[in-house]
């Protein structure tokens, strides 16, 4: 349901969010102008719908506090529609007619490699959330700093996994052509090969390869004992899954957190196909063994119910809590830097430690730019969303 | 190694049906219109929607679908096709198809989203058939019959043979009184209807996806210029021929080698035998 009004909303080419209560205070003081580049629509828009719910609940609830430090959050959307070429044209737009004081996003790291040497070129604080390792530098990009988890620490989290929990040490990997899903794939052979495994198969498949069963014959016959994916595509993803129940082959696959996508499901043969499937995840969006999820989490998730339909969550929430957290970081780094000078916030952000958020605790330093926690990674079940969070693997 | 040959069989049946698609709007034309793989895109969409979405009886899907194919078929030519032919000689139909194309496929992302969707078993059968499972043979069977259907239509009815008449001369066939618009508009619905059936029968193998259309687009270029352009069994053989080259290029060197195969074949082929396997050399009149 707000997946509708949000496209429609995307399709404005600019939707504006201004405050809606004025405090005394906020009358004299200019607004914190935040530029928000989200791919609202076009390809891998489902990400960044949710991420644009927390941003916006978190821009409301501010400012309906009076803002920070009475300074109102005047939040500029830019929809890229998930193209790096749009993306550099608003990042452009809000850096230099916009004047905005930080940049949030854009949502894929295709876009992000296009846009974050325009805001550091700007001098513009630019919270990054995407997880490919080049889009933060402090010498090239001293101002970019990273509020998701790195992709090398969703694939240390899953090779973890695999070689110390499972305890398998012969393991497949199956990467998409993509850039990410190439990229991924050597990163975790390259990782596994330190940790002294050398995968028994690698290989890169189309993302819209309609068919898996050569590749899994393949690893079976190699010797695998774990099919390891890395590729955001979900209809590869579900063709993996098929392929290797209609093989009945019993192998566990530990990979990409695509693997836990709501759209999964609806694409495989038998629901079971999804059973002994183990994605990389957050510690802030799986239940303990007790069935409960960490406080912050719980309190958000209460708080937005109503705004995302009032019923049981049926996507991934931990967008909406990555979108919510970026807003607060910004509401953060003003406060201890006293406004909004770059430099202040500059320095703001790498004196700044266990900063606590839903989403993760951030830390930065001035050699580090990433800011979420190895710790904050976890391993799931992929069939196990519920209201939005998920179970921990077994271990 | 058997997978890798079946699963290519099968997607070279998806490329030949788009090539035919392509020989057919091409015969009254002259054009190779972008929107050619954007036909089964709808195909497999709009049947995925109809019976999953509506509840609509299989055999009402399919005929909604092909319906819906055909209108996208006549519109092409109407918006893309008809008004540029009349301005210009020039390859402008590129450019008009291509933003046809692109804003359908941006249309049904909005509408549809962009996460591939389930596409309905159309035959009852168990998950565990294996090869013989009807994803794999059901285009393979919907190439054949297009093809064979294209034969016939073109040698046993009247209309096929104003399509062969405006094919090799479309203004002498208008001298003759034939109402070439008409003829060209009836082509490109019987495009259309193609496309969505092609579409529609390999949905389980592409699942209902809003961005099929421009992989097909290509694809089906390369077995047409491969086969032979206006040739249907050169398209036949020139998709089937791709889909397999591609699937043993992944089989035997990875993914990331496959898109280059099939371009390389295309160009081999361009470079030894520029009018395809199957097609004939136009010869230029001086």
């Amino acid at each position: 349901m707000f997946g509708v009004s949000l496209r429609r909303r995307g399709l404005a080419t600019v939707a504006v969010s201004l405050l809606v209560f004025q405090s005394p205070l906020s009358t004299a003081a200019d607004p914190v102008r935040i530029g928000w580049l989200s791919s609202l629509t076009g390809p891998l828009s489902s990400a960044a719908i949710a991420e644009n719910q927390g941003v916006q609940f978190a821009v409301e609830e501010i400012n309906a506090a009076g803002g920070i430090d009475g300074r109102k959050i005047e939040l500029i959307t830019y929809d890229t529609q998930g193209d790096p070429t749009k993306a550099v044209n608003f990042a452009q737009r809000l850096a230099f007619v916009d004047k905005v004081h930080f940049v949030i996003g854009p949502v894929n790291s295709g876009e992000s490699l296009a846009t974050v040497p325009i805001a550091a070129k700007a001098g513009l604080p630019n919270l990054v959330i995407g997880t490919i390792d080049e889009l933060v530098d402090p010498k090239r990009f001293p101002r970019a700093f990273r509020a998701i988890n790195t992709n090398r620490q969703w694939i240390v989290a899953a090779n973890d996994y695999t070689l110390k929990v499972l305890k398998k040490n012969k393991i497949a990997i199956i990467g998409d052509t993509s850039g990410y899903g190439t990229s991924s794939a050597k990163t975790a052979a390259q990782l596994l090969e330190a940790a002294g495994v050398k995968p028994v198969y690698s290989v890169l498949v189309d993302p819209n390869k309609t068919d898996l069963t050569d590749e899994l014959n393949k690893a079976k016959e190699a010797g695998a004992e774990v099919i390891m994916p890395w590729s955001a595509a979900t209809g590869l993803l579900a063709r993996l899954l098929n392929a290797r129940g209609d093989m009945g082959w019993k192998v566990p696959i530990v990979g990409h957190s695509a693997m836990m996508a709501p759209a999964i499901p609806k694409l495989l043969n038998k629901p079971e196909y999804w059973a002994d499937a183990y994605a990389t995840g957050y510690v802030s969006t799986t239940y303990t063994a007790d069935g409960k999820l960490p406080a912050a989490t719980k309190a958000l998730l209460d708080k937005m119910r109503p705004r995302l339909g009032g019923k049981e969550i049926d996507f991934m929430f931990w967008w909406v809590a990555l979108g919510y957290d970026t807003v607060k970081i910004v509401e953060h780094m003003v406060k201890q830097s006293g406004g909004t000078d770059p430099a202040a916030i500059e320095k703001a952000f790498v004196t700044t430690t266990n900063l606590k958020g839903v989403y993760a605790d951030y830390s930065w330093t001035a050699e580090d730019r990433n800011g979420f926690p190895d710790t904050g990674v976890v391993v799931n079940a992929a069939n196990s969303l519920k209201d939005g969070c998920f179970r921990a693997a077994p271990r | 190694m058997l997978t890798a040959l079946v699963t290519g069989i099968a997607a070279g049946a998806l490329y030949a049906a788009a090539a035919l698609v392509y020989n057919v709007m091409f015969s009254t034309s002259k054009v190779l219109s972008v929107t050619t793989g954007h036909l089964a895109m709808l195909g497999g969409v709009f049947g995925a929607w109809l019976t999953a979405g509506l509840g609509w009886p299989l055999p009402v899907a399919l005929l909604g679908a092909v319906a819906i194919g055909a209108a996208f078929g006549i519109a092409t030519e109407w918006i893309a096709i008809r008004r540029v032919l009349s301005r210009s000689d020039e390859h402008l139909w590129l450019l008009s198809t291509l933003a046809l194309a692109t804003m359908l496929q941006q249309g049904v992302a909005l509408w549809w989203g962009t996460e591939p969707k389930p596409f309905p078993r159309l035959i009852p059968q168990d998950f565990s058939a294996g090869l013989a499972d009807q994803k794999y043979w059901l285009p393979v069977a919907i190439a054949l019959l297009l093809a064979l259907g294209l034969e016939v239509f073109y040698r046993r009815t009247l209309y096929g043979k104003l399509f062969v008449a405006m094919s090799e001369d479309a203004f002498a066939a208008r001298a003759r009184g034939i109402p070439t618009d008409l003829i060209r508009s009836l082509s490109f619905a019987l495009a259309g209807a193609m496309g969505a059936l092609a579409g529609f029968a390999a949905g389980q193998l592409t699942f209902a996806y809003f961005a099929l259309g421009l992989t097909l687009t290509l694809n089906g270029f390369v077995a047409l210029a491969v086969g032979g352009l206006g040739s249907n069994l050169g398209a036949l053989v020139g998709g089937l021929l791709l889909g397999v080259i591609g699937a043993f290029a992944t089989y035997y060197l990875g993914g990331e080698y496959q898109q280059t195969i099939a371009v390389g074949v295309l160009m081999l082929v361009l470079l030894l035998k520029p009018a395809g396997l199957f097609g004939s050399a136009s010869i230029r009149p001086v």
